[in-house]
């Protein structure tokens, strides 16, 4: 990357009297890879580069992109940008950020097998040996659908207050989504599974393996499954149905942006107020962290597109609403300060409040003691459809493995229970947290253009007291 | 140079490499945005973007890429990567060729006007207009985003397609609040400007908001749900994806098995129009170079077609429906076909329901059958005796997408243009009577 380009961008805009500038310049290596029933789609190889600059011009801010590379283009581009933004600032929201240090830093993620070295046919043939597992089954399985990609991003952070740093990112994914008929009647189950890093995060999960047992656990929901009982029950969750509920009813709705109503015409508002901030949302046995600092983890990064330096935040502790996310804006707005979580998916997207990694800190118990503690209830491992209202209160999770429990033992299968409840009332009814530590990953949706942005979600099972499963239809 | 001579350039580079078919397209685009946020312009963003868009085929191994630095050396290089990636790669057998060219094509009315390419800051003054707009009819606060953006297409095959489409388009949205639990929530889109209408979205948009003040919890059960344009267009942007071959095959689609079969009530035709006349989404071609055409794929409430490119069509067949997407064929507009009666006769004649301005988050449990769930959002309303009651909230629809088709009972008389956050395949539609929708709500 030409680094001469970001500060020339970066100068230019300081030259037609912005106070503020920065510009990312960025390149990413993209390969991706869909087998769908066992035939490979087409490949996406791709190389992209440019430069997203941001800067505060009368009071308002403004940010533009470009990818073509020229000086004279880049110039053009900032003259235009500048002089919609100042007209702007008539009516702006007179933003301010948060004083922070400005750093200089250069970082990366290593990879113990490099993503450049293996040829597409290596790549692939992990989905072929992902068929192969599956066929072994002898289960009906029509629908197969399994999608791979790996990235490699290279980032130059430069800002008008003398930040200057370089980060270099690989990540790999693979996404799978499998079809379960039996007689006519269908069953389905998909994942991601995302980490920072070369292709031995790929290789080590054994996924042939994993979807093996996919296969069979969705089966055996979609023949022997029985109905979900109706009365008031203790449910014991597994780490990825901890994570999406950590993900969507914590970490989402402590997005400062949110509170402050920046993403009210997208991705919504919050039921959080900023006055609730140390009062309390959940039991004692509640502690959840978003952490972007996790080595190797999806949502990896130690220094924001503000260029904080990033830390593990701690939303709720003991219970208690302990901080929100914040980039500089919102930091200012609520006379604080940054705790690193501004993101943006690539160059010609404006950075906003993102999660990280977000994650239930694990506790003392195994997964086993929390349910020897329930004599009757289920046990929901994971889950299918799930989706919950744009002021992250009011969710759903429909289990897709999931067994019933009586006296503290695992029993049969039960057929997609479903958890339909208030955020207040799910975190005040845990009453126990395990040590079966997991993250999983995920792409998270925010911002107009839409910016899907990696991400971990995780932690351990979860008891949770009395509680009446919802009505599926 | 020009654009048509660079794509023949790097066509035949790639043939003169071992590829066979090609696909070249050449596009380029600006567009700006003002978003806003508690009635204040919370920031501006512009983009410009150049970029030769590849679909290389060698011996049925498929590969797509992009290349943006377009100088020799550039080129070169990429070509080599992409051709050792391909070669490396593993082959397609259910591939089946692109479109022989070559094709001609039609102007679409309304698709390109100068006056959004020149709009440039006036783009400010609409989005205050629109706010203030929205505070004169009752919102105490607005959020939103105006954009508007030019492009242009040239594609170039190897089996004789060439051709060029530009366009513009302008696109609000507007969430207007009375208060923290009172919201509506508009769009409007043109690709002319002068049917671009911000401030009547507004001015909608309070109306709905202030109409939906001090909501009561809504109870659980099943509901007529008189559906406005907005949430119907999510539920009919799920059903065009389910019509798309590759959506079938891949069993993310609840309309598999049922060419011929009766799946939506009586009164439902659908269609996909790529040439519809202000049509957000339309072009003159597909990805492959085909002229678009209208695609019934509901007539009178049976499934007639699913979207194909050609190599799916020849596949299943068939013949290409002109949807290439050349990976999974994709719907460009879809459209409802309207009803008679219009909203006010539709509520009038409910006895007991449910008016819904707008839902989100719609997932699905099983796509094969189409279970799922959506939550509204915004004002939601309960009608009694052909009069809305009282507004209500913290429901979710928890039904199936079939059922709800085949449960439709009146279709409105006027359609809206529908694209969104929430709504990325153009719809065009009316408001829609269902019977029998299932709500559910938290039970802790």
């Amino acid at each position: 990357m030409d680094f001469d380009l970001a500060d020339f961008a970066l100068n230019y805009a300081m030259k037609l009297g912005a106070k503020y500038a920065d510009v990312r310049l960025e390149t990413t290596k993209t390969n991706e890879f869909i087998l769908k029933n066992g035939v490979p789609q087409m490949a996406g190889f791709d190389r992209v580069q440019g430069l997203g600059i941001r800067f505060n011009s009368g009071g308002c801010f403004g940010f533009a992109s470009i990818n073509i590379l020229e000086k004279e283009k880049i110039k053009r581009m900032i003259e235009k940008a500048v002089k919609v933004t100042s007209k702007a600032s008539k009516i702006a929201d007179s933003t301010e950020m948060s004083a922070e240090k400005a750093h200089e830093a250069d970082y990366g993620v290593k990879q113990k097998i490099s993503l450049e070295n293996l040829s597409p046919g290596d790549k692939l043939n992990i989905l072929f040996e992902i068929e192969k597992a599956i066929a072994a089954t002898k289960v009906d399985v029509p629908g197969r659908f399994f999608s791979m990609a790996d990235f490699y991003t290279e980032k130059y952070f430069v800002s008008s207050e003398g930040a200057k740093i370089v980060s270099r990112i690989p990540r790999v994914d693979l996404w799978h989504f499998i079809t379960i008929n039996n007689n006519g009647k269908t069953a389905q189950r998909y994942w991601q599974y995302g980490d920072a890093g070369g292709f031995e995060k790929i290789v080590d999960k054994n996924f042939p393996e994993l979807l093996k047992k996919e296969v069979l656990t969705t089966d055996k929901m979609l023949r022997k499954g029985v109905k979900p009982p109706k009365d008031k029950i203790d449910i014991v969750v597994g780490p990825q149905v901890t994570g999406i509920m950590v993900h969507e009813s914590v970490g989402h709705p402590y997005e400062a942006d949110r509170v402050l109503g920046r993403e009210a015409a997208q991705a919504g508002e919050t039921f959080i107020a900023q006055d609730m901030l140390n009062t309390r949302i959940g039991s004692n046995a509640v502690n959840i962290f978003d952490d972007p600092t996790l080595e190797e983890s999806f949502g990896y990064y130690l220094y924001d597109d503000d260029g904080v330096k990033a830390r593990p935040r701690h939303l709720i502790k003991n219970g208690i609403i302990n901080e929100f996310l914040h980039n500089r804006s919102t930091a200012a707005a609520m006379k604080t300060k940054s705790n690193g979580a501004s993101r943006a998916t690539a160059f010609d997207r404006e950075a906003i409040v993102r999660m990280a990694n977000t994650y239930v800190q694990p506790g003392e118990q195994t997964q086993e003691e929390l349910i020897e503690g329930v004599r009757y209830g289920i046990f929901m491992n994971n889950f299918m459809e799930w989706n919950i209202d744009d002021k992250r209160l009011n969710a759903k999770y429909t289990g897709a493995e999931a067994y019933i429990i009586q006296n503290g033992q695992i029993m049969e299968p039960v057929f997609a229970p479903v958890i339909e409840i208030s955020t207040p009332a799910l975190w005040s009814a845990v009453d126990a947290v395990a040590n079966n530590m997991e993250y999983h990953s995920g792409t998270c949706g925010k911002a107009e253009p839409m910016q899907a942005i990696p991400v971990w979600f995780g932690g351990p099972s979860m008891r949770i007291r009395n509680i009446k499963l919802g009505n599926k239809t | 140079m020009e654009k048509a001579t660079i794509a023949k350039s790097l066509l035949d580079k790639f043939v003169k490499a071992g590829a066979g078919d090609v696909i070249i397209s050449m596009v380029s685009e600006d567009a700006s945005q003002i978003k806003f946020a508690n009635s204040k312009i919370a920031t501006t963003q512009s983009w410009a973007a150049e970029k030769a868009e590849v679909f290389v085929e060698v011996k049925k191994r498929l590969v797509s890429t992009t290349i943006r630095d377009l100088s020799e050396k550039a080129v070169y290089d990429a070509i080599q990567r992409i051709m050792k990636f391909a070669n490396a790669s593993t082959p397609n057998e259910d591939y089946r060729g692109i479109a022989d060219g070559p094709f001609k094509y039609k102007e679409i009315p309304e698709t390109y006007d100068s006056k959004i390419v020149q709009l440039a800051d006036r783009s400010v003054d609409m989005t205050e207009e629109a706010i203030n707009a929205a505070a004169e009819n009752g919102a105490a606060r607005a959020a939103g985003v105006l954009e508007s953006s030019v492009s242009s297409r040239y594609i170039l095959t190897t089996n004789n397609a060439e051709a060029e489409d530009k366009a513009t388009r302008a696109y609000f949205s507007i969430r207007a609040f009375a208060d923290k639990n009172a919201s509506g929530h508009k769009v409007c889109n043109s690709r002319i400007l002068s049917k671009f209408k911000p401030a009547e979205a507004a001015e909608s948009a309070a109306e709905t908001a202030k109409l939906a003040a001090n909501p009561a919890n809504g109870a659980e059960g099943k509901y007529d749900v008189l559906f406005e344009p907005l949430p119907f267009s999510n539920l009919l942007q799920q059903l065009g994806e389910a019509a798309s071959i590759f959506n079938v095959e891949s069993h993310l689609s609840c309309l598999a098995g049922k060419l011929g079969k009766r799946v939506a009530a009586e009164s439902v035709t659908v269609s996909d129009n790529g040439t519809l006349a202000n049509g957000f989404n339309s072009t003159k071609f597909d990805a492959e170079g085909v002229p678009t055409q209208k695609n019934t794929l509901i007539q009178d409430g049976v499934l007639k077609t699913y979207l194909h490119n050609t190599s799916t069509a020849r596949k299943h067949n068939t013949k290409t429906t002109a949807n290439a997407g050349l990976v999974s064929p994709a719907a460009f507009n879809i459209v409802l076909d309207k009803g008679k009666l219009n909203k006010e006769e539709i509520i009038s004649n409910m006895k007991k329901g449910l008016i819904v301005t707008n839902v989100w988050y719609t997932r699905f449990q099983n796509y094969d059958t189409g279970d799922f769930s959506t939550i509204p959002r915004d004002g939601m309303f309960y009608v009694e005796n052909g009069k809305i009651a009282g507004a209500v909230k913290e429901l979710r629809i928890s039904d199936n997408l079939l059922g709800i088709m085949r449960n439709v009972a009146a279709i409105g008389s006027e359609q809206e243009h529908v694209f969104g956050w929430e709504v990325e395949l153009p719809v065009i539609t009316p408001p829609v009577l269902v019977k029998d929708v299932h709500l559910t709500k938290s039970v802790a």
